[in-house]
Order: C-alpha cells, then sequence, then structure tokens
C-alpha cells in the first residue's frame, strides 16, 4: 500500500495564500459572507486575483458551496472542486486535494477555505440527540440513548481509557492547555491574546465530561479561514517564499468510526493517525527529529498526546511529558484551544507563516513544518517545507 | 441584605410549634406498618417488649391530613411572607435526630419546636428559595425522647417545568433494526459472521474480518465490564441530570457497546468493574439494554484502585458495610409517606409533583431516614441501638429508580461507632449522611 513506500504528490505544489476573517465569538455575517472574505484575503496575500482561480476545496460540512463562494468573490469557471467529508479531518486533505489537481494539471490555482459561524450558530459542543437513519447517523445512534451525546464525551472514551493504561492523571492534559495558551497569550489574532494559563488554572478549571475539564476543550468561534495551492513552479513567481507541501496524507484505520472508534482492539491510539504519519514520513524523506514547528490537531488535549506518539515524537504514553519538555515547538499560533477553532484550517496557515518567517511566534529558521488535523475522526496530514 | 430576608430573619428564635401533642400514642400498629412498608425486620420492635424504631421520631408528632394541629402562628406568618414572595413550595432537605431513649408502645408524645435559622435567598436545581431550619424537643410521657433538627426549602418552582425529557431515541434502520428488536424481546443480540466466526458488534451487514455478508445473531450472556467510561457534566440535555456516567462495557463474548451503568453513583463507576445485562424502560414504548454493577463477595460493587482516591486511613476501623440496594417504586414511595404520617401531595400525586417543579412524586424525607436506620441496625444488630441520624438529601429517589445504600464505620471507640452513610440513585447521591450507634455487647 502507500503509506510502504514515497508517493509521487511530494513537492508538486505549494500553498501560496493565506487569508482570514477575524475570529470571533460573533461575526454578526453568514458564513457566505465569512468564507468570501477570507477567499478574497488568501488570493490578496498571494497576489493573485479571482479570474486566475480554477479549483475550490472545501469541507462537505461547510454551509457556503463553492459555486457560491466563486459567485461572491468573482471566481469565474471551475474545472475542479471537491469536497472532504468527516469533520476537522478533512483540514489537510483540503490541501491534498488540491495538490492532486495541480499536481495532475487539472487545475492550476486551487483555493481551499472553511468558514462557520460555530459560536454564534450552531454550537458542536451543544450536542447531537438525533440523527436520520442513515448509515453514518445509525453508527453515531449507539451512543445517543444512553446520553453520549457531545464531542467531549466521545473524546473522553478514549482519553480515560488512555490514563488508564498508562497510569496517568487527567492533570497531564494541562501541559498541552498550558502550551497552547502560552503562545496564544502573545498572538494579537487570538482570542486567548494576553490570557495565559497555568497547569493549577487547569487542575481547577470545572469538569465537562469526566476526565476532560473545561481547559482541555477548544473554544469555539466565528470565522473563516483560506488557502491558496498552486504549482511550485507557479510558486515561485509570486510574492512570498512558498511552502512547498512536501507530503500530504489521509487515513482511516480499520473498524474507523467518527468519533466512536470504541469498538477496535485498543483506544489508547489513533491508527489512521498512524497511517498519515508512515505516509508522511516516507514521502518526505523526513522524521521527527527533521520537524521544526508542529501543529498538532487540538479540538481536546488527550489526542495532541496520541498524535506526537503516533508520529514517532516519544514513546506510547509519553506524549505529556513530551510537551512539557519543550522539545517540539507546538502550536505556536495558540491552537484551536487558544487562537481559534477553524476546524483546523487555521493551524495551515500557521505552518505558512513560520516557513516564511512571518508567524508571531517565530522558530527560528524554521524549514519542516508538520500540520495534523481533526482526530477522532478519519483524518489526514501534511509536511510543508521551504523552498530550496 | 433584602429588605425580605430581614423580615425572614426576624423569625428566628420564635417558636414554631408549641405544646405539640401527637395525635397517637406510640402504638403497635404503627410501628408493624413502618417496619413492613421499610422491610425492616429487627426483632427489638416485635415480640415481648417491642420499641418502637428511632427514625420513627418525627412521625408521631406528624398532624396527619389536616395537617400540623400545634403549629405556632410564628410560623404561619413565616411560611405566608416567604409564599407571599413566590416560594411557594416546600421540600425538606436535611433532618438530624438525636435520640435518647427508646419509646414505648403506650407512651403519648409531646413536642415543642422552634425556628432556628432562615437563610439567605440561595439558588438551587429546584428553584430558587430560603432554607427555614427548626428544632424540635420530643418528650414521651413528659421525658425527654430526642430532638429533631429539620430543614426545608421554600422555593418558587422553576416556571414551566416540563415533564423530563426524552432519551435521544435508538437511531434504527433496515442493518440494525434486529438488534432493536432483541432489546424489546429482553434479548442482547450482536452478530457472529457465518464464513469466520468473528464476532461483530455495532450490527452491519457485512463482516470487518473477511467482508462475508452472512451472519447469524447471538445473545449475549449478559456478563461484562467496563472498558473505559465519561461522567458526563455539561452541557445539560432534558433527559439527563449531570453528573451520570456513560459506559463501554465489554461483553464477556468480546464485543463492546456504549450503555449506561445502574446501581452505583457515576463517581463510583470504574473501568474493570464487573456488569450484567439488565432492560431499562425510558419511555412507554422504548427499553433501553443498560448494565448493572455487579457486587463482589461480601462487598460493595468493587471500585478498582482510583488513584484519585484518599488513601485508607491507618487504625484499621474503617469498614465497609455491604451495600442495600432498594428499588423505588411508587408503592414504596406512597407507603412510606403514609407509614410516617406524611400527606404531602408532591409524595403520592404526581400531577402536584409536577406543578411543584418535579417530573413526578419523590420519595419523603422520613422514609430516607428510616431506610437509613433500617440499613444501619440491619447490618450492627440486633441489639444496636441508634443515638443519632443526621442525613441531607440530594438527587430525589423517584418512581423506577434504585436506591443503593452503603456505608463506612469512620470511629469505633468503646461500643459507639460513627458509621457514613450514602445513598446513591440514578441521578447520583440522593442521601448523604453520618449516623451514631451504640452496637450491642457481643460485637463490640
Amino acid at each position: 500500500m502507500s503509506a510502504r513506500r514515497a508517493n509521487s504528490l511530494g513537492g508538486r505544489a505549494a500553498v501560496v495564500g493565506i487569508g482570514a476573517t477575524a475570529f470571533s465569538k460573533d461575526s454578526g455575517r453568514s458564513e457566505l459572507a465569512l468564507a468570501a472574505e477570507a477567499v478574497r484575503a488568501a488570493l490578496a496575500d498571494a497576489g493573485l486575483t479571482p479570474a486566475d482561480v480554477d479549483g475550490m476545496v472545501t469541507f462537505t460540512m461547510d454551509t457556503s458551496p463553492e459555486i457560491t463562494v466563486a459567485q461572491a468573490t468573482g471566481i469565474g469557471e471551475l474545472s475542479f472542486f471537491s469536497r472532504v467529508h468527516y469533520g476537522g479531518g478533512a483540514a489537510c486533505a483540503t490541501v491534498q486535494q488540491a495538490a492532486l489537481a495541480v499536481a495532475s494539471g487539472l487545475a492550476e490555482v486551487v483555493v481551499c477555505y472553511r468558514a462557520f459561524n460555530e459560536r454564534s450558530g450552531r454550537r458542536f459542543g451543544a450536542g447531537v440527540q438525533r440523527r436520520e437513519p442513515s448509515a453514518e447517523g445509525v453508527a453515531l445512534g449507539w451512543a445517543l440513548p444512553f446520553g453520549l451525546l457531545t464531542p467531549a464525551s466521545w473524546m473522553a472514551m478514549a482519553a480515560r481509557r488512555y490514563l488508564h493504561a498508562y497510569g496517568l492523571e487527567p492533570e497531564v492534559f494541562g501541559h498541552v492547555a498550558v502550551t497552547a495558551r502560552r503562545h496564544a497569550a502573545t498572538n494579537p489574532a487570538a482570542h486567548f491574546h494576553g490570557r495565559p494559563i497555568t497547569l493549577a488554572d487547569h487542575a481547577a478549571s470545572r469538569w465537562i465530561a469526566e476526565p476532560l475539564r473545561l481547559l482541555d476543550c477548544c473554544q469555539e468561534t466565528d470565522g473563516g479561514q483560506a488557502l491558496v495551492v498552486t504549482s511550485v513552479e507557479r510558486a515561485r513567481t509570486l510574492r512570498h517564499p512558498p511552502a512547498v507541501i512536501a507530503a500530504a496524507a489521509q487515513g482511516a484505520g480499520r473498524a474507523q468510526e467518527q468519533m466512536t472508534s470504541f469498538y477496535r482492539d485498543d483506544l489508547t491510539g489513533l491508527p489512521e493517525m498512524g497511517l498519515v504519519a508512515r505516509q508522511l514520513w516516507r514521502t518526505s524523506g523526513l522524521g521527527p527529529g527533521d520537524i521544526d514547528v508542529g501543529v498538532v490537531y487540538d479540538h481536546f488535549t488527550p489526542f495532541v498526546l496520541t498524535q506526537l506518539e503516533e508520529f514517532g515524537f516519544c514513546p506510547p504514553g509519553e506524549g505529556a511529558a513530551f510537551v512539557a519538555s519543550g522539545a517540539l515547538p507546538l502550536n505556536t499560533h495558540g491552537g484551536q484551544l487558544g487562537e481559534a477553532y477553524l476546524h483546523g484550517m487555521n493551524g495551515v496557515a500557521e505552518a505558512v507563516r513560520q516557513l516564511r518567517g512571518t508567524a508571531v511566534n517565530q522558530v527560528a529558521g524554521a524549514r519542516h513544518a508538520l500540520v495534523t488535523a481533526g482526530t477522532g475522526v478519519p483524518t489526514s496530514g501534511l509536511i510543508l517545507r521551504a523552498d530550496g | 441584605m433584602s429588605d425580605l430576608y430581614q423580615r425572614l430573619r426576624a423569625f428566628e428564635g420564635r417558636p414554631a410549634a408549641v405544646s405539640g401533642q401527637g395525635s397517637e400514642p406510640v402504638n403497635l400498629s404503627m410501628i408493624r406498618h413502618w417496619c413492613e412498608v421499610l422491610g425492616d425486620t429487627d426483632p427489638a420492635y416485635t415480640g415481648k417488649d417491642p420499641v418502637a424504631p428511632a427514625t420513627m421520631l418525627q412521625a408521631w408528632t406528624m398532624g396527619g391530613i389536616e395537617g400540623p394541629q400545634s403549629r405556632s402562628p410564628a410560623i404561619d406568618e413565616l411560611f405566608a411572607l416567604l409564599d407571599g414572595a413566590g416560594y411557594t413550595a416546600v421540600v425538606a432537605t436535611d433532618c438530624e435526630q438525636e435520640y435518647v431513649r427508646a419509646l414505648r408502645p403506650g407512651e403519648t408524645i409531646t413536642f415543642d419546636s422552634v425556628i432556628e435559622s432562615v437563610s439567605p435567598r440561595k439558588t438551587t436545581r429546584l428553584g430558587a428559595g430560603h432554607f427555614v431550619t427548626t428544632r424540635m424537643e420530643i418528650r414521651a410521657d413528659h421525658e425527654p425522647a430526642g430532638t429533631h433538627r429539620f430543614r426545608i426549602l421554600k422555593y418558587a418552582p422553576r416556571k414551566a417545568v416540563k415533564e423530563r425529557g426524552e432519551r435521544p431515541r435508538p437511531v434504527i434502520n433496515r442493518d440494525n433494526a434486529g438488534f432493536w428488536e432483541g432489546v424489546a424481546a429482553h434479548k442482547l443480540l450482536f452478530q457472529r459472521c457465518d464464513a469466520c466466526g468473528t464476532s461483530r458488534f455495532p450490527w452491519l451487514p457485512g463482516c470487518g474480518g473477511c467482508g462475508s455478508p452472512e451472519w447469524t445473531a447471538v445473545e449475549a450472556s449478559g456478563a461484562g465490564t467496563v472498558h473505559s467510561y465519561v461522567v458526563m457534566h455539561h452541557p445539560p440535555f432534558p433527559a439527563f441530570d449531570p453528573p451520570y456516567a456513560v459506559a463501554l462495557v465489554e461483553l464477556a463474548e468480546g464485543v463492546r457497546m456504549i450503555s449506561n451503568i445502574t446501581g452505583v453513583a457515576a463517581d463510583r463507576v470504574r473501568i474493570g468493574m464487573p456488569v450484567t445485562l439488565e432492560f431499562l424502560r425510558v419511555a412507554p414504548d422504548q427499553e433501553l439494554p443498560v448494565f448493572r454493577a455487579v457486587a463482589s463477595e461480601g462487598g460493595p460493587p468493587p471500585t478498582e484502585t482510583d488513584p484519585r482516591a484518599e488513601p485508607p486511613t491507618g487504625g484499621g476501623d474503617r469498614t465497609e458495610l455491604p451495600p442495600l440496594t432498594v428499588p423505588i417504586t411508587r408503592t414504596l414511595i406512597i407507603a412510606g409517606a403514609i407509614a410516617s404520617r406524611d400527606f404531602k401531595d408532591v409524595h403520592h400525586d404526581p400531577e402536584a409533583a409536577r406543578a411543584a417543579g418535579s417530573p413526578d412524586i419523590f420519595m419523603n424525607i422520613l422514609t430516607t431516614n428510616g431506610l437509613v436506620g433500617r440499613y444501619i441496625t440491619d447490618h450492627l444488630g440486633p441489639g444496636a441501638e441508634l443515638r443519632k441520624v443526621a442525613i441531607r438529601l440530594g438527587a430525589p429517589n423517584r418512581p423506577g429508580d434504585e436506591l443503593v445504600l452503603t456505608g463506612t464505620v469512620t470511629s469505633l471507640r468503646g461500643r459507639t461507632a460513627e458509621v457514613a452513610v450514602v445513598g446513591a440513585n440514578g441521578l447520583g447521591r440522593h442521601v448523604t449522611g453520618s449516623v451514631t450507634v451504640t452496637l450491642p455487647e457481643a460485637t463490640a
């Protein structure tokens, strides 16, 4: 299978533009307006015009269709449009789709976007009490009558097992939250700008779905983020140094479910992210020691630890100690815990800024950035590298 | 301080009942009735020289269907003031009784009571209100027999209290209908692949191991263990009262499913805990397969080592009492209220209970007090004498639930033991309390 050898997508395309709306708790605008604003901003950042765009990719969960965002931003004909399923698991996969289209010549300039009023509109944290009897609805439906109704609760089931397996306390998750909030504190775009926390703050925060506390859960955000992808050759003609897509991968595990992968052998790992990791390392030719900055999906703290373990930054069960050590600059924008919850798309933008040398918490000389997408679902990942 | 609260506080120290008289002398009929309802078989209450269960203390003072006869004008004024401010509903929250001596049939009961305190306005799950604490001195044949401190909440029922919301329905289609038909027939069915024999759950129309579409439904034995669990706190959902536990149960046959754990409070669920299948009716037309924690031999449901739990204190005098499980039937709630001469409508009339903000009738504090007393004397008697029972109520006991009483002997001095008691139901902690008991000589 592809995970056993390098694929040919690495090094073919680059992220050349990033653009976001303000991150807020109540945007006062439609989700479509947010998407359009982010797309315009990303094109302006790239130094491209709507007329240059011939491809668009978003999430199946997004309420603004590619064609409508195109209409609202002056983008004309589209030769490639695609959506990726599984919530935040789609984040890096939108870039993979764009790279595939560019590498194959299906499109030349592809915009990836995600925009929502997730805080002032439908809040994911409010939970689910009903599902249609589709295969997807039935899968989640096994949990609903018993009161397991929220994303936090679905994560907490695995988190409890993780703590049990390694003899840890829920307080270890605090290292992830403290790290994110430290970075957010110095990021003016972050919701939690100027508001760092301590491990004691984390341990004192109230239970949401035990063993998860309030400070283990990301915030909820209104906002939009867009990314522009084109070929490496064209990227070199544009205004910013390209963030080359060294590798891009998706992963779904055996017996994979969306948020409820409770029935497979082991709840303490994330095999789908392990699959993403194997592909990224093979195709990029890199390993954990080569990564200068990690943007690791952090809707809830526990799976940050699991992801670091799946990528081989540290042995299983040692994720918290690894984060506490500070050995890897992690979620330098503040993550979704600190900056904004944009279904992971703001994390891709942070990796691009780090490679450009323009991040607020810049890692000196960063050349390789790892980005991961949503956990607990079929997921994706990217390794971006500086050009040359 | 609010103007109302100042006026309420002015009642502190004033009498609540003056020269009250029990409507019946201590008598065997009421004792037998009480013991029958509570399932109390202590021989001290029958036979040649019977005494009354100590926890009946308040029952002897109850006014009956007409309400208290000896209520003071002061307490009537206080309640009228609270009613006028919108705090129209009442619920008992605490009961603390000290027993001077046992009561015997034929003794007449007299009592006086004082308004000890009125709290500032408090917001509670039932609604905002004020706690009123009274202290009653009870005499039998004009000798001191006991003290009864009682706290009630006078509260404004939350507006538009609905019946408890319905649980989310199972999501059923052609692929998993067989599972839910099994549940309706009280069978827990998982699938087994006809081709490779792999067991599977959740239900799917093909085998994850070999891909075969052929399968057979197999009935699970119902035995399992908790593989993982979550205690839900936030956000609230209409059908559930947090904190509640949701578990991932691994069946003996190797498949796992999400369910609820009954028979223990949410904070007692642990990984590795053995559980057994039962069916819980959650709506007139809906049952769910749930799992009851299995008590190990001679002890409470196993707790596995919880790293957060306090280490056992030294001295070796902390002894866990075996748990007592009491099904909370509508009959028990109503019969308990009647046996304790408590005719408040919320203990027998569902509509009145709803008007007071509860989805259904709930057990009165006297019955809970009696059950706590029975629990202690069951295990430390016969011959054990209650000296003091102090309880605080939390989650209400409503029909269809189950109360599991657990107790820990926290100190033993001479023949006097202190026992910490917790009673958990499906909603959480129904009662917490402490009991002081004099042990029979042989035990101590």
